[in-house]
């Protein structure tokens, strides 16, 4: 036995010998590996007495923890769950906040889309359609599934096509906070309005033991350039009406050879285009639609503030609150009067609780906080980078919210709740 | 001046749009204080058009060479979203050299814009000096926007001919309703220049109304009729004609292959002038006045390979004759090519010639019978927006997807 089993094993008896909630939890743990562990570990170390061994990282070490519980490839057996989603594509309008509206893709009409919420291990069907002339996917971030059903256009699998509908079945894993996204155009489309959350509930949750609680909230941070999004939007729906017009007519689908929209078969054709007349776009000086996004309005759940919800809590109590970094920016979530703290990354628990008063969230992560109503009073949570506390440039505003104790006046807080739009 | 680009931007009253506008420097104190931090949206647009030709006039029995810069045209703008109902408020002005400049004899500057234009999804009102609405119901692919201008153009009869723009170009206080941002019904009060007499004040001297129908935008390769439209205008001469002029006017684009690839379109355009007495020209002020018929067909093909504009050939054709005046008919040609170089620079080519009976050409054309000019040259279009904040008005998605009033 080598040392670092040796490790392994000590680090898994460490853990059976604090898991006293029985044998489910065992079990979980053991399939589950590092996530179990890691919380353990540090307890282990304070409690059971192993002063001798390391707490952390080291211990908690095990190289096939991120191996997928379920073998992705599987198709669903008899007897098995699963949650079927009817997902709709459409153009609407959404509203970020008074006086600003915007043509957005959204999801089943919503801006951000629907939250989809399983259970750890359950099989998820999505029928998604697309109603809109353009080519649109749902890629499934985080998780773990066969690749037929990642949702990258051109790549595992066609765009869904106008009416065309895209079914979508993947086995609910791992657990934690997930959200998806369209992945065509990423950052024109997620900007108009297609990604939303995915929760998947684990079988044991470890933060329900540690930090009990009974609300939680989902928060996706995003951003928008509303000018941009405006135009592109107006560009793609030319091209795409066009395409779609084409695709009726045999004639004008000889005309369209491939070639209209910059996608080639394979580079031979590419260059034998380049050969015929065919200009890349990146010869002529590239502005408009090539242009870098310039952010003007900063959403937490498609809202600008004022326009945020609230999130409510009372003293005494713990509140989970799931942030997603959606868009293409990093954000640092900051939250006034409290420290926090943060138990899971991109959906698994982290191997102990950091306490933190500002959490950065990069693009395409989730972190979970647990905030725990300590100090009652109506508390001021927004991204601590000043640019994403505007609208359209103006201070305050963007991704801000406030957490609201129920209780506040009970204690004497008498902070009147202001809406303030400008400084 | 008539490249494609025109057909890939919009097209006559939706030229009014806030890209067109302008930015004023701040000659006058406003009124009421605001916030010089709100920036407004400022655009910059230019023609620049520069030919080397040969003209062969008539009985001249040698030609003559020259150079040409006239229709090149720079317009600036500036444009704001106003606070209610989807709302912009823009200022346009601009310039472009005209057929005298080339000469260096006078002004090299027209002004061709100079207006104010306020818009929301349902409404327009503008004013200033701008189009004259009824002069741009079709727009023929010309080098230059004046070439052919008796045969495709209403005609101002208060213009002394020297500067043909004054066709083209009015003090215009005019007002256009909209459905879906596709019929657009306008009426109109214009003064026409008056360089004829410019002792006499003419004051509001035109009265019209003009409809106008443009098709989905981007789309027009998919339309049978993307755009067309008829106009009346009711001109106040009192000079010589007792009764003042009418004028009708009816135009469109038929396309006549569906096709992203290979365009063809058919412009058609028909001017009736009517309700004036004259029986013979005295001036050539005459000629632009009295009763006649004019019409105009153009053939335009444009090859767009792989989505992005390579060459356009086009033939323009008019013929006008007048209804009591004798011996005095003309017809033109155009024969057009553009090829594109690169985003908005093209080399472009034209042969154009005009023919007169006697009776006008005497008036018109110093008793030219013909005039012909063959030239080549270069073609720079551009447009920037600087601060740019206002998404477009006539959209597929205002269109299909409701109109954005915020
Ligand atoms: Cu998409």
């Amino acid at each position: 036995m080598s040392e670092k089993q040796k490790d392994q094993d000590l680090s898994r008896r460490d853990f059976m010998s604090i898991a006293t909630a029985g044998s489910a939890a065992l079990g979980a743990g053991l399939i589950l590996g590092q996530p179990q562990t890691a919380f353990a570990a540090p307890a282990a170390s304070k409690s059971a007495g192993h002063a001798a061994i390391p707490p952390g990282w080291a211990n908690a070490f095990q190289p096939a923890a991120t191996a997928p519980l379920y073998p992705p490839r599987q198709a669903p057996k008899m007897g098995e769950k699963i949650h079927e989603f009817d997902i709709e594509l459409g153009i609407s309008i959404h509203e970020i906040v008074p006086g600003i509206k915007i043509h957005a893709f959204t999801y089943n009409g919503t801006y951000p889309g629907p939250e989809i919420r399983v259970p750890e291990g359950d099989w998820v069907l999505v029928n998604f359609t697309n109603r809109t002339s353009e080519f649109h996917t749902i890629h499934w971030h985080g998780i773990i599934l066969a690749n037929e059903m990642d949702g990258v256009p051109n790549g595992t699998q066609w765009g869904v096509g106008p009416n065309q509908t895209f079914k979508y079945l993947f086995r609910a894993q791992p657990a934690g906070t997930h959200f998806y996204h369209c992945h065509n155009m990423t950052n024109l489309h997620v900007q108009a309005g297609m990604f939303g959350s995915l929760i998947i509930e684990p079988k044991e949750d470890l933060v329900q033991r540690v930090f009990p609680y009974k609300r939680e909230y989902t928060l996706l941070l995003s951003e928008v350039d509303t000018v941009m999004v405006e135009k592109q939007m107006e560009e793609m729906l030319r091209m795409m009406t066009t395409m779609e017009k084409m695709n009726e007519s045999p004639k004008l689908m000889k005309e369209m050879n491939g070639r209209m929209m910059g996608w080639f078969m394979n580079k031979k054709a590419f260059l034998d285009a380049v050969k015929a007349g065919y200009i890349p776009p990146y010869v002529a000086a590239n502005t408009g639609r090539n242009a870098i996004p310039n952010f003007n309005f900063f959403l937490i759940n498609g809202k600008a503030y004022p326009m945020t919800e609230e999130l409510f809590i009372r003293s005494g109590e713990n509140i989970r609150v799931r942030l997603i970094g959606a868009g293409a920016m990093p954000h640092y979530m900051h939250l006034h009067g409290h420290d926090f703290w943060h138990v899971c990354q991109d959906g698994s628990p982290l191997q102990s609780p950091v306490r933190l008063n500002t959490i950065p969230i990069f693009p395409g992560t989730t972190s979970d906080i647990i905030i725990q109503g300590t100090n009652p009073g109506m508390w001021h949570f927004h991204d601590h980078s000043d640019l994403a506390s505007t609208n359209n440039g103006l201070f305050p505003g963007g991704m801000m919210t406030m957490v609201m104790y129920e209780d506040a006046a009970e204690h004497g807080v008498k902070v009147p709740e202001i809406v303030q739009v400008n400084s | 001046m008539k490249l494609f680009s025109r057909s890939l931007l919009t097209l006559g009253l939706s030229l009014l749009i806030c890209s067109k506008a302008a930015f004023a420097v701040q000659a006058q104190p406003v009124p009421i204080p605001e916030d010089p931090s709100v920036s407004p949206q400022i655009n910059i647009s230019g023609v620049g058009l520069g030919t080397v030709g040969y003209d062969k006039n008539g009985e001249v029995q040698s030609g003559k060479g020259n150079v040409n810069f006239s229709d090149s045209a720079l317009q600036i703008g500036g444009a704001q979203k106003l606070y209610e109902g989807g709302g912009v408020g823009s200022f346009g002005m601009g310039w472009l050299t005209i057929d005298e400049s080339n000469k260096g004899t006078t002004s090299p500057f027209f002004l061709h814009q100079a207006f104010l234009d306020y818009q929301d999804e349902k409404y327009e009102a503008l004013v200033g000096r701008s189009d004259n609405l009824n002069a741009h119901l079709v727009d023929f692919p010309t080098l230059r926007g004046d070439d052919l201008i008796t045969l495709t153009n209403p005609l101002n009869p208060f213009s002394n001919g020297k500067n043909v723009e004054e066709h083209r170009y009015a003090n215009v206080a005019a007002f256009t309703l909209n459905q879906n941002l596709k019929y657009f019904e306008n009426i109109h009060a214009q003064h026409l220049i008056n360089s004829a007499d410019p002792n006499a004040d003419t004051g509001l001297n035109s009265f019209g109304v003009t409809f106008q129908y443009l098709g989905a935008p981007g789309l027009e390769s998919f339309e049978r009729l993307p755009s067309w439209g008829f106009g009346y205008e009711r001109i106040n001469v009192n000079s010589k004609s007792s009764s003042g002029v009418n004028q009708a006017i009816l135009g469109g684009i038929v396309n006549l292959n569906e096709s992203v690839v290979n365009r063809l379109e058919l412009g058609l355009q028909n001017i009736y002038t009517w309700g004036s007495d004259l029986r013979s020209f005295s001036t050539i002020t005459d000629t632009f006045e009295a009763d006649s018929n004019a019409v105009a067909a153009s053939i335009r093909y444009l090859h767009t390979p792989f989505g992005r504009p390579a060459y356009q050939v086009s033939l323009t054709t008019g013929y006008k004759n007048y209804s009591k005046v004798s011996d005095a008919n003309s017809y033109g040609v155009a024969l057009t090519g553009v090829k594109r170089l690169g985003h908005g620079f093209d080399v472009v080519a034209q042969y154009q010639g005009q023919w007169r009976t006697s009776t006008l050409s005497t008036a018109q054309s110093q008793g030219l019978g013909y005039e012909q000019r063959a030239e080549i040259g270069f073609a720079f279009n551009f447009d920037a927006t600087f601060n740019e904040h206002i998404a477009l008005r006539r959209t597929l998605l205002n269109q299909q997807h409701h109109y954005i009033s915020d």
